[in-house]
């Protein structure tokens, strides 16, 4: 996700209607503690609305996995909603909802993400259960048949079944080659099939244990009273004794440009352009993200205003900036005009790009990008869900959860030089995978 | 003595941990309910009869501004599609800013704009305000509506119609429109290339000019500012728009079908088919009912609680997710029920769609259910007070759907106040498993047997036009007698026998490109020449002899693979219904269909090489409208010409699998039996 668009904050020196230069952010307060079992927890108080929000973040995401046994992560986000030794199959989402809360979970190649927004009165609830599937989760062979084939239809319905909808699983089997970030999170449903019992319990109890999670909690919360309530339900939970594997290979730099053509049941044909981040940590993440919004964010972006507008040799043009810890894409999708090919469109593209690597960027725009950085690092956290989710993966991914007050500072700090720079150094034409997306019928004639 | 010391203390240990150990068995008990307060927003009316709303919210030094235009649904015809481009053409420019000045503008305060035919959002950092209102009231009230703008916008557009030709979900979305509200209403028409091609700058301006009055208008203003302010600044940029009078129109209501209607759409592509179980229902935001009816549909599908999401994917695995709708609306709502399920279960899943919403008819619903569906809505709707633009959303609500002033502060207690008998009573009156339309789109040949147990079969094309199939009531009519009838038609066997050569030159667009095809025919030879230009460059060139094709490429001349060949040499005969019984050609006629909007025999033809295509030949006049091969594509005949006796087509559309766009191919010069010479032909 564009972390740009993941900051939040507030103004001090608005008032004073300085312009031309991102303030200061509002900070963000919070409390932490960690248990003895090694689990690391984080509250943040909010009082205005009556409501709670609660998640866990196990640091366990489709990178953990094995070669043959892909898309395990993705299958826990939706076993350990099956129960647990006390809360009954199917119960789970049952009990949230009936107490007025929500919840949902995603999975990414870093991270599996739990969480629940609840009348703040039920807060003792929600921690009770999310230490219910940290503590015991059912894992049976009942529960595993149903959520096989569930994954199976979401994967035919969000990839197969979708126009474009390969997009992440094609690009990363080419853009990663040692690094087990070349397989997407839905994984393989055949390793699925294959996998035993034994083995997503021994997963679970790899990876889905205190010392490898952070529990955060935002809302209408007494902190000592969370607190209490925090050691009574997950102090007993025992640390995990297994080894938690991290993939420690570094994907070697490519030379070579790869390029393929994948065909899909669409109509247009689409461009998709691949170049490899750094880490996530990596001081040059802001500046690149800063350049994605450069390029593709906002109608008066690069991309869009000369692709799409003036030379209409696309629909759409759009960054999908995919941020992994280990190093991740920036990712372009352009979809083609009507009866504009796939060749002359990325040509359209790498022009842009080329421009900003050659010439950078003016001292007009780069105003612009900073007046748009400073709206969406403002505008973030309009809920205490997003400020749960901002504290959490600040916390695993930067190792201090007060990192979330430091966004606006770091964005300060980059330069138009910085802009070029980066462009120059990551957005290479060598080593950048290029994938045009061609109708289907195209190939069987 | 010792030992029973320690013995002691181990007993004390053990008895102080088990009391410290936590009781897991049960659910923790809540803490009192906390007390949910809803703001009120603040109101006024400007002079012009904008009608204001108010939210103050000083959280975030940010403020918002949203516009709502009341104006009943309108039915757009042959230039639907018309009120979709209006936003972005008012964004497109104004009087004194071009549209790239106005993105500009937007993008350096960081902000955003945007329009649409009934509605527009400005925000910003307070900071930024007067800039904001500055450029939001200049795309307002002084917009340029400029043609350029207007073409990109259509072309845009027409490859989205494209685009979503392919999407199951669209295709779903727009064939149940079609059946639930007709094409003839605002619900259910839809754009197609045609209706977009058809849009005008004019009809922009006029759309714009009648219903872009400030006295339909609901402002809602939210974030950090006071009404002082408020009232100020809405004055300042709004007090010049100039009120006018809006109609009101009507609409019909359609009914529900009197019995399951089973209409399917053929995706060969699909590995899922989305179901979508419909059918209209007259239910208003104001009514009685709407409160209660929102708990049923929740007791039935509304999430992942419903009895749909826990049957079709907890129980069955089926699909991702399985949900209901029953949404109320000011002329006519709807009831919903939909899933993406896995194409070897599409009848087993309908099955079971159809016996949850059986089951919910039959005093099934428990105090259970009504429990938990009521803390699912009132949650909810607490927690959708988080964000201050609630309190405008509920404002302008209040006012749109005429809705009891205090409708939203009692919301929650009339929720409360609704009764598992009342539920039970309730649901037969909006859940019809017996008149519903169950729309399939998926490889509908996969399973169109296994659904006709749950009613009468309808095919319906991706582009949201029936399928009609009827049977050919005379049976004396033959396939040989449609092909005579289409040679007659054409001028008559002797004269067509007459044709020996024919010069034919079509000309077509792509991209402003001009593309021109030209086909030279010696039936006597017999040889053919078929050679395509973009602009005034060769693109490719092809002669066709009796037994094989070849290319000419850079002065080289190539034989062409066999495949190839197969399609090439059908130039060879000009009139190829000719020589069908010559040729072993095999004719069967299967029954009746509409092609290019007009009744038409559907007549199989296969050549004695086994090769198939299919040959539509108008009921009323005898003239060919279509044919369509797997290899050729389809080509459409859309109008014929006389040339001294001969009916030739004059403009035809040509889609096929090797280009991205259908061709409109129009004929600028046919000539009948020219003389050729050699060179004609090199």
């Amino acid at each position: 996700m564009n972390k740009i668009k993941l900051v939040k904050g507030g103004l001090l020196l608005g008032m004073l209607g300085f312009a031309g230069m991102l303030n200061a952010q509002e900070k963000i307060q919070f409390k932490e503690f960690k248990l003895d079992n090694g689990l690391n927890v984080i509250m943040h108080q909010d009082k205005t609305t009556p409501i709670a929000a609660v998640s866990v973040l196990y640091h366990v995401g489709s990178k953990n996995e094995k070669p043959d046994r892909t898309g395990f992560a993705h299958f826990f986000e939706h076993l350990l909603f099956e129960g647990s030794e006390h809360i009954g199959r199917g119960e789970f989402m049952k009990k949230i909802q009936g107490i007025g809360g929500t919840l949902n979970a995603y999975t990414s190649n870093d991270q599996t993400y739990y969480h629940e927004v609840v009348p703040s009165n039920y807060l003792e609830t929600a921690l009770y259960m999310e230490s219910e599937r940290m503590l015991h989760a059912k894992i049976d062979s009942v529960g595993v048949e149903t959520q096989r084939e569930v994954v199976k239809e979401e994967k035919r319905q969000r990839m197969d079944n979708q126009p474009y909808g390969s997009i992440l699983t094609e690009v990363l089997k080419r853009a990663y080659h040692k690094h087990p970030y070349q397989w997407a999170p839905i994984g393989s449903m055949e390793h699925l099939n294959a996998a035993s019992l034994q083995e997503f319990m021994d997963f679970y109890k790899t990876y889905y244990v205190p010392n490898n999670a952070v529990l955060s909690i935002a809302g209408d919360i007494d902190y000592d009273q969370t607190e209490k309530w925090v050691r009574k339900y997950f102090a007993e939970i025992p640390k995990g004794e297994k080894e938690i594997v991290r993939p420690s290979i570094v994907e070697p730099k490519r030379n070579e440009e790869i390029r393929d053509i994948v065909y899909d049941n669409i109509q247009l044909p689409a461009v998709v352009e691949a170049y490899n981040l750094p880490r996530k940590d990596s001081p040059d993440s802001y500046a690149l993200n800063m350049l994605s919004t450069y390029l593709a964010g906002g109608k008066s972006s690069l991309l869009t205003k000369e692709v799409v507008d003036k030379q209409q040799k696309a629909v759409q043009i759009m960054a999908l900036p995919l941020d992994l810890e280990d190093g991740g894409l920036f990712l372009f999708l352009g979809i083609a005009n009507m009866g504009v090919s796939a060749d002359s469109l990325e040509i359209a593209i790498d022009e842009q790009i080329e421009k900003v690597r050659t010439a950078g960027i003016t001292d007009k725009d780069f105003a612009k990008l900073k007046a748009q950085t400073e709206n969406a690092v403002v505008s973030r956290h309009a809920s205490v869900a997003g400020i749960a989710e901002s504290l959490a993966e600040a916390k695993v991914y930067y190792g201090d959860a007060n990192d979330v007050n430091k966004e606006l500072a770091n964005y300060n700090k980059v330069t138009k030089q910085d802009l070029q720079r980066v462009a120059q150094e990551y957005l290479n034409k060598n080593g950048r995978v290029v994938l045009h997306y061609l109708p289907k019928k195209a190939e069987t004639k | 003595m010792k030992r029973i010391c320690i013995y002691t203390l181990i007993c004390f240990l053990s008895i102080g941990l088990s009391h410290a150990q936590v009781d897991r068995t049960k659910y923790p008990e809540p803490g009192p309910a906390p007390q949910i307060n809803i703001g009120d927003a603040e109101t006024f009316t400007l002079p012009n009869g904008l009608k204001v709303f108010v939210v103050e919210n000083h959280k975030l030094p940010r403020v918002t501004y949203s516009l709502m235009l009341d104006r009943s649904p309108l039915l757009e015809g042959d230039k639907a599609g018309l009120t979709s481009l209006v936003g972005d053409m008012l964004m497109g420019g104004t009087k004194s800013r071009t549209k790239d000045q106005i993105d500009e503008e937007i993008d350096m305060i960081g902000g955003r704009i945007s329009f649409g035919s009934t509605s527009a959002n400005a925000s910003s950092l307070t900071k930024y305000q007067d800039k904001l209102l500055t450029l939001f009231a200049d795309i307002l009230l002084n917009p340029s509506f400029p043609q350029s703008e207007l073409d990109k916008l259509k072309k845009q557009a027409i490859s989205g119609i494209a685009s979503s030709k392919d999407s199951p979900d669209e295709i779903s979305g727009k064939v149940s429109n079609v059946v639930l509200y007709g094409k003839d209403h605002p619900y259910g028409e839809f754009a197609t290339e045609k209706t977009v091609s058809n849009v005008q700058v004019a009809d922009i301006k006029q759309y714009y000019n009648t219903y872009f009055k400030p006295n339909i208008g609901y402002l809602a203003i939210v974030g950090d500012i006071t009404k002082q302010e408020a009232e100020r600044l809405t004055k300042q940029y709004f007090g010049d728009w100039q009120q006018g009078e809006v109609e009101k129109s009507t609409w019909p209501i359609p009914a529900a079908p009197q019995g399951n209607e089973v209409i399917l759409v053929n995706r060969p592509t699909s590995v899922q088919s989305v179901v979508n179980i419909t059918y209209p229902l007259a239910l208003k935001h104001n009514d009685a009912d709407a409160i209660p009816a929102q708990l049923l549909n929740n007791i039935l599908g509304g999430g992942s609680a419903g009895r749909l999401f826990t049957n079709l994917r907890e129980r069955k695995g089926y699909t991702y997710g399985a949900y209901s709708s029953l949404s109320p609306d000011k002329i006519v709502g709807n009831f919903s029920a939909s899933a993406s399920v896995r194409t070897e279960v599409t009848d087993s899943a309908i099955y079971e769609f159809l016996e949850e919403l059986k089951r919910i008819d039959k005093k099934t619903i428990t105090e259970q259910e009504v429990a938990d569906s009521k803390a699912i809505l009132s949650g909810s709707f607490g927690r959708s007070l988080e964000q201050p633009a609630t309190i405008a959303r509920f404002a302008i609500n209040t006012e749109l759907y005429d809705l009891p002033k205090d409708y939203y502060k009692n919301y929650l207690q009339n929720l409360n106040a609704v009764t598992v008998e009342q539920l039970n009573t309730l649901a037969p009156k909006y859940i019809k498993p017996a008149n519903a339309y169950i729309v399939v789109v998926g490889n509908t040949d996969a399973f169109k047997d296994q659904v006709a147990q749950f009613g009468a079969v309808k095919y319906y094309t991706n582009t949201g036009e029936p399928e009609v199939k009827t049977s050919v009531q005379d049976s004396s009519l033959t396939a040989e007698k449609v092909v005579d009838k289409y040679l007659d038609a054409i001028g008559g066997k002797e004269k067509l026998a007459d044709v020996k050569t024919l010069k034919s030159v079509q000309e077509a667009e792509i991209q402003g490109m001009k593309i021109t095809a030209e086909l030279l025919v010696d039936q006597t030879k017999p040889i053919a020449v078929q050679s395509m230009k973009m602009g005034p460059q060769v693109m490719s060139k092809f002669i066709i002899y009796q037994d094989k094709a070849t290319m000419i490429n850079q002065g080289q001349e190539q034989e062409v693979p066999a495949e190839m060949f197969k399609s090439l040499k059908n130039a060879l005969e000009i009139f190829p219904e000719l020589n069908y019984a010559k040729n072993g050609t095999k004719l069967s006629l299967d029954g009746m269909v509409k092609a290019n909007d007009e009744d038409a025999y559907k007549v199989i033809v296969t050549s004695a090489d086994g090769t198939k295509s299919v040959n539509y030949y108008s009921v009323a006049s005898g003239l060919k409208l279509k044919s369509e091969s797997a290899s050729d594509g389809e080509a459409e005949i859309n109008e014929y010409k006389d040339y001294n006796g001969i009916k030739l087509p004059a403009v035809s559309t040509i889609k096929s699998p090797n280009i991205p766009v259908p061709l409109k191919m129009v004929a600028v010069e046919q000539v009948i039996n020219p003389a050729f010479n050699e060179a004609d032909f090199q």
